[in-house]
């Protein structure tokens, strides 16, 4: 029997969910709907009796003093009615709490068939909509119809009893799991069945994979326990671990590098060990606090001798392309349990985010799969949901828009954590599965969520990615488990944890067995959300909020008793062997039989060619500019474009001081509302040492030259931690690749030798760069295929390839978070100065994009000339000379001059023929170079002597006063006022895009 | 002297538990984190404590409305513990999703000492969204609450989807008349902020930010009294600092506005 019970507010209250609908309905479509009121409707698939159906209506479900409810449906006023639900085997959380709470109050509990299911109906009145209108409502504004579904009723249509019917979106596969061998007897017909099957073999590798079964020892030991030809459970584990995601061929990969001009030709062997493993092993060498890297899930470096924190950044673009909410929200709780699978497990302290989108107010002929309005809208409320939920602050982002990411969009998450130097008296970085560990899986069930997710991640987007790959996280079960595992960690019961991610139980059991060597599975021991799964779809599903955990088999009791004490599910599912093999069975009947090194060993490595032509040789060249006249009005349209301009709504969205622990906030200044260089925060309460906390993106410069794209990204990074006061001898880095398919193909990818040398430069750059600042890559991962294939007005497909992107994020110590800095101006007349010089660099500047130019002279890094003036930062903040710190990023001087304006509330005076400059001879270029190495500080005039003297013999120079009323003053080199603006004017233009959201 | 026991639960998605407790911690109190199922399955009492709190967090993930699930689960299982622990003269403090809760398992606003009375609602913020930002807070002058004792004004920040308070007339006027209303949203300078946003965050009836019941021991807030512990959780800390550089004062250490909140709680408790 099933009842469905709408619930609405009252209706003299304010609907603010129908409000927004209403208010995105006109913004977006520009539909003119007098009202929307929201109804939840909710759905019980189980036999319950009047009294229990009326107790739980009041007791659960029904606020009395906001909210009416009824199971006939609520009689609200409507010209339409739009019914939204989930598709079968989509995660409804709500429905399942709302299971709990009513087990609770009613004392019994769900059979397995029976449940409860969510969905909402809305009641729009007024504004003339046809029917094509308000399905454009339903299906761009309040569906996916990759994971919902919905229903139109017209007043006409409506039968006030039956109301929208009664759909119970249960999945019943009504299938027998079934293990299927899949004969070898040619590489033609594995490649046919890879292709079949979607597993994203790479033809390189079949002839290997093929060359394993067929070989007689391992055909003879295969006989032994049942098998021969290889099972589906069998290829779909290789396909996993040899994935790109997974294995990171392409990083891994051999470059054969050409630089055209030169005909110089270098083969770099393996990007991942030459630019990335070798130089942060040599700096781990140098520098005792890096505790732990480029094994784990996440980096572990030294906070205090206590403790430890750990990071590590992911993306999720291809699910975000498809399902913007869940596949962000998915994106940022997965990447939580990276720092909870890390050592023996930390808690996390910190999150941080990256959005990459195509422009909000896109009108343009191309048809992304998502309005990149709609999309950022979903992207920025699933990590809204997935931080906040998981009671984790969120303390600092960024977005950027480029048309370049309309093929595919990019959601980069990042993840921090704490741990105890020790648990138990045993070093807590370190785990191991040893024989006769237990595997025990923890947190959800295992559903057909997400199969094939890693392979999908590892093609180009197009019309065939399968939709089943998109899953909604769920915070609140992973919180639950979060708490348990830190629980039993402290209990020293943890011998091995690690997540499951990608690829499933596939990857994190195949990962954690390499340890002891072995493992025995009993497929059948996995919990299901609904029966009817093969063996290989449990095995490699990536049905979230799971981890893989090994324990001692006498500490099983108590395990089990702290996961019941936590609310959350735990079983054993099996035994860590040393058997030198993968050995998965499902009811005693054999299912896989794999030697444990096969993914590890004798692959083929990728292969790349990559050629360089440098950017003259491309054509590009300086623009033919005249200075222009009117400055003011320039610098009111700089600070108004839309990766400039203020984002305040997106950072209030984000719970970013929860656990107590903020030091300096995502937004700063007398308002509070300009976004700070750094966050900072406090994770040990108890203590006055701080973690800062950074990220950077440049791609505009990759127009140019990679190589300076990935130096200046590293290098507004390192500048965007000394501005807080974080110290510059313990920065870690995460390096986050995304980049277009690099995998030449004449008709597909003509250009993939470009974007490949592209990538080598890039890589290089990430080397010497870091090798300069001494900056170990605690963590790091790459995205490649960041291409789409766009419908445009004729039905012609486009293929868009995003701009080679670098988010590097970095954090470092602040020994004494009484002495941070913030980059607002704080008293007037402050003395303002200028530290490094400007140099003619507004290749791919923001100036130049304004302009419609891209340029040549892209700004360039010179870390051992940099490093002395950073230094001389750090001493004059640590001293307390320095009344605010900020460096010159997008934009220039100009811009964040004016930033630091705006963050006092003051104005400025400000002399550019004062700023040291080399080789610039014009107003425009001093105000819009993006040169890096610079930072502008405002001083009390009392420190000027102690100021200067700290500088000595470095570029710096006093370039104006901080104003005591608002008044922004900037004259030009020859002494005359390029603008007299407030600072009141100049906010306004800043926040003019994006001010009206919240 | 007698050690003053307090419990914060935790689990089930609740969050702030950790800096709670160090507040609790900082303000003298002995802090436990206690999960709900430890409670209900009595491995814990909380007849043990004298100070019980419900933190901030999103119990149950608040798919039901904030605090609903846990405030069944609560009543279901430990109603009768509860109302005995609040007999027993002791504080209840709801913080957020505590406050939430407070409302639904009705010990707040408990009216003629009624505590299982459903009359006030916190609905979902009139601006549509979740919203973090601080807050200036008056406390109203005449209230009885243990909390607030001997403050005005103070600063804290606001983290919530549903923080707006709604109750209809009638129980309003009582609210006032019985003086239970504590803190009310203001603008900077301390006059009330009249329902105008940001200052109001929510959109809170009579810029209702915390209630107590008549005896003033069980109060509740929207705003994060945990998350103001030391001095740089305020947002305006570097200003403030270089603006007494200048003028040389000389800067005393004070406990925070939220530390002195949990203060007043261990000291009525101690003194009693």
């Amino acid at each position: 029997m099933t009842h469905r019970l709408e619930i609405a507010l009252r209706p003299e209250l304010f609907d603010a969910e129908g409000e927004g609908i209403r208010r995105k309905a006109k913004d977006y479509f520009g539909f003119e709907i007098h009202s929307i009121r929201s109804i939840q409707v909710v759905t019980i698939d189980a036999d319950l009796s009047a009294n229990q159906l009326e107790a739980i209506r009041t007791e659960i479900f029904t606020n009395p003093v906001t909210q009416l409810s009824s199971y006939d449906p609520l009689g609200i006023d409507f010209d339409w009615t739009i019914w939204v639900g989930f598709r079968p085997g989509v995660r409804d959380n709500p429905g399942s709490t709302a299971v709990e709470a009513v087990e609770d109050i009613l004392g019994l509990k769900f059979a397995p068939d029976q449940s409860i299911y969510t969905s909402k109906r809305y009641c729009l009145k007024g504004g003339g909509l046809l029917i094509k209108d308000v399905n454009t409502i339903a299906g761009e504004l309040l569906a996916n119809d990759i994971i919902q579904q919905w229903k139109i009723f017209s007043m006409d249509e409506w039968d006030p009893a039956s109301g929208t019917g009664v759909i119970i979106p249960k999945v019943i596969l009504n299938h027998t799991p079934k293990v299927t061998t899949i004969p070898v007897h040619s590489d033609s017909a594995l490649k046919g069945i890879s292709d079949e099957r979607g597993l994203a073999l790479n033809p390189a590798d079949i002839p290997f994979i093929r060359s394993y079964f067929v070989d007689k020892k391992v055909l003879a030991e295969r006989t032994l326990i049942g098998l021969s030809d290889p099972t589906d459970v069998e290829l779909e584990y290789i396909s996993q671990a040899r994935s790109d995601h997974c294995n990171h061929n392409t990083f891994r990969g051999l470059f054969r590098y050409r630089d055209l001009e030169t005909g110089e030709t270098n083969v770099v062997d393996n990007l991942f060990r030459t630019c990335i493993e070798a130089p942060t092993l040599a700096l781990k060498n140098k520098k005792p606090w890096v505790i732990s890297v480029l094994w784990d899930n996440a980096g572990v470096a030294r906070f205090d001798d206590e403790h430890y924190y750990v990071i590590t950044g992911e993306t999720h673009n291809s699910p975000s392309n498809m399902e913007a909410y869940g596949g962000a929200i998915t994106g940022i709780v997965g990447v939580y349990r990276d720092p909870l699978g890390t050592g023996k497990g930390s808690r996390l302290v910190m999150g941080g985010y990256g959005f990459c989108v195509g422009p909000r107010d896109y009108r343009g002929d191309l048809r992304p799969h998502l309005h990149p309005r709609r999309l950022l809208d979903g992207v920025i409320e699933g990590v809204r949901d997935g931080g906040n939920k998981s009671g984790i602050p969120t303390t600092f982002g960024q977005v950027l828009f480029d048309p370049c990411y309309l093929g595919k969009c990019l959601v980069f998450v990042t993840a921090v954590g704490l741990m105890p130097a020790k648990i138990m008296e045993e070093p807590a970085e370190q785990k191991k599965t040893s024989p006769g560990d237990l595997v025990m899986m923890c947190g959800g069930r295992v559903g057909k969520d997400g199969i094939h997710g890693v392979t999908a991640s590892s093609e180009t987007f197009s019309e065939h990615t399968p939709a089943g790959h998109v899953q909604i996280g769920d915070p609140y079960t992973q919180k639950k488990m979060h708490d348990f595992l830190l629980e039993a960690r402290d209990e020293g019961l943890i011998r091995f944890v690690t997540d499951n991610g990608g690829g499933g139980l596939s990857s994190s059991v195949g990962e954690s067995a390499r340890f002891s060597n072995g493992c025995d599975i009993q497929l059948e021991k996995v919990p299901l959300k609904y029966a009817g799964l093969d063996q290989w779809e449990i095995w490699i599903s990536e049905s979230q909020e799971r981890m893989t955990v090994a324990i001692r088999p006498e500490d099983l009791d108590r395990f089990l008793a702290l996961s019941k004490l936590h609310a959350v599910e735990s079983t054993v599912i099996g035994q860590y062997t040393d058997s030198g093999k993968l050995h998965i069975t499902y009811d005693n009947a054999p299912c896989a039989f794999i030697d444990m090194d096969l993914t590890t060993s004798g692959f083929p490595q990728w292969e790349f060619d990559a050629q360089w032509l440098p950017p003259e040789r491309r054509g590009l060249h300086e623009p033919v500019l005249k200075a222009p006249g009117n400055c003011r009005t320039l610098l009111l349209d700089m600070l108004s474009r839309p990766n400039i301009c203020a984002k305040e709504w997106i950072s209030r969205q984000y719970d970013h001081e929860v656990q107590g622990t903020s030091v300096v906030k995502p937004l700063v200044g007398a308002q509070r509302d300009v976004p700070g260089d750094a966050a900072v925060i406090r994770p040990v309460l108890g203590s006055s040492r701080g973690l800062a906390f950074t990220q950077a993106l440049l791609p505009a410069y990759s127009a140019i030259d990679t190589y300076h794209m990935t130096a200046c990204t590293i290098d507004e990074a390192v500048r965007r931690l000394v501005a807080v006061g974080a110290d510059l001898d313990q920065i870690g880095g995460v390096d986050n690749f995304c980049w277009p398919s690099i995998q030449f193909h004449p008709q597909h990818n003509p250009d993939g030798k470009l974007k490949a040398a592209k990538l080598v430069r890039s890589c290089l750059a990430l080397r010497d760069i870091c090798l300069g600042y001494e900056i170990p890559l605690l963590s790091g991962k790459d995205s490649m295929y960041v291409d789409g294939h766009l419908q445009g007005r004729y039905q012609e497909t486009h293929k868009v390839s995003a701009l080679e992107t670098l988010q590097f994020s970095a954090t470092s110590i602040v020994k004494d978070i009484h002495k941070c800095t913030t980059m607002d101006s704080k008293v007037g007349k402050d003395l303002v100065y200028i530290l490094g010089a400007t140099r003619n660099e507004l290749g791919a500047s923001e100036y130049y994009s304004h302009l419609g130019y891209v340029g040549l002279n892209v700004p360039e890094v010179v870390p051992e000339a940099f490093i002395p003036l950073y230094r001389a930062l750090g001493t004059a903040i640590d001293r307390e000379i320095v009344a605010s710190a900020h460096g010159i990023y997008r934009g220039g001087l100009g811009v964040h001059l004016a930033m630091v304006a705006m963050g006092g509330n003051l104005g400025m005076t400000i002399d550019l023929g004062s700023v040291p400059a080399d080789q610039v001879h014009r107003d425009d270029v001093i105000l819009f170079s993006e040169s890096a190495g610079r930072f502008i500080v405002t001083i009390d005039p009392q420190h000027q002597n102690a100021f200067e003297d700290n500088f000595s013999g470095l570029s710096f120079a006093c370039i104006g006063t901080v104003a005591e009323d608002s008044r922004f003053i900037i004259k030009g080199i020859d002494g005359t006022n390029l603008m007299d603006v407030s600072v009141e004017v100049l906010k306004i233009a800043w926040k003019k895009p994006f001010g009206g959201l919240i | 002297m007698k050690p003053v026991k307090a419990l914060v639960l935790t689990g089930y998605g609740l969050n702030c538990d950790h800096e709670t407790a160090y507040a609790l911690t900082l303000s003298g109190a002995e802090a436990h984190r206690i999960h709900i199922n430890s409670l209900i399955d009595g491995t814990v009492n909380v007849k043990d404590f004298q100070i019980l709190v419900f933190g901030g967090g999103f119990s149950w993930g608040d798919d039901h409305g904030a605090g609903v699930v846990q405030a069944v689960r609560m009543k279901t299982n430990l109603g009768d513990k509860i109302l005995d622990f609040i007999d027993a003269g002791n504080l209840v403090l709801g913080i957020c999703n505590g406050f939430q809760t407070l409302v639904n398992l009705g010990l707040l606003p408990g009216f003629d000492r009624n505590y299982t009375q459903r009359s006030v609602a916190l609905t979902f913020n009139d601006c549509g969204n979740f919203r973090d930002q601080w807050v200036t807070l008056k406390v109203v002058s005449t209230t009885p609450c243990i909390f607030t004792a001997g403050m005005d004004t103070l600063e804290l920040p606001v983290r919530h989807g549903e923080g707006k308070f709604y109750a209809e007339e009638a129980v309003l006027h009582r609210l006032m008349d019985e003086k239970q209303v504590v803190l009310q949203y203001a603008l900077p300078g301390g006059t009330p902020a009249e329902r105008q946003f940001p200052f109001n965050p929510n959109g809170s009836v009579d810029d209702i930010a915390g209630i107590c019941d008549p005896s003033g021991r069980i109060f509740g807030l929207m705003p994060h009294p945990e998350a103001f512990n030391h001095p740089t959780n305020h947002p305006d800390w570097p200003r403030i600092k270089e603006k007494q550089k200048r003028s040389r004062e000389n800067i005393e250490s004070v406990p925070t506005p939220g530390i002195r909140l949990f203060q007043n709680a261990v000291a009525f408790i101690r003194d009693r």
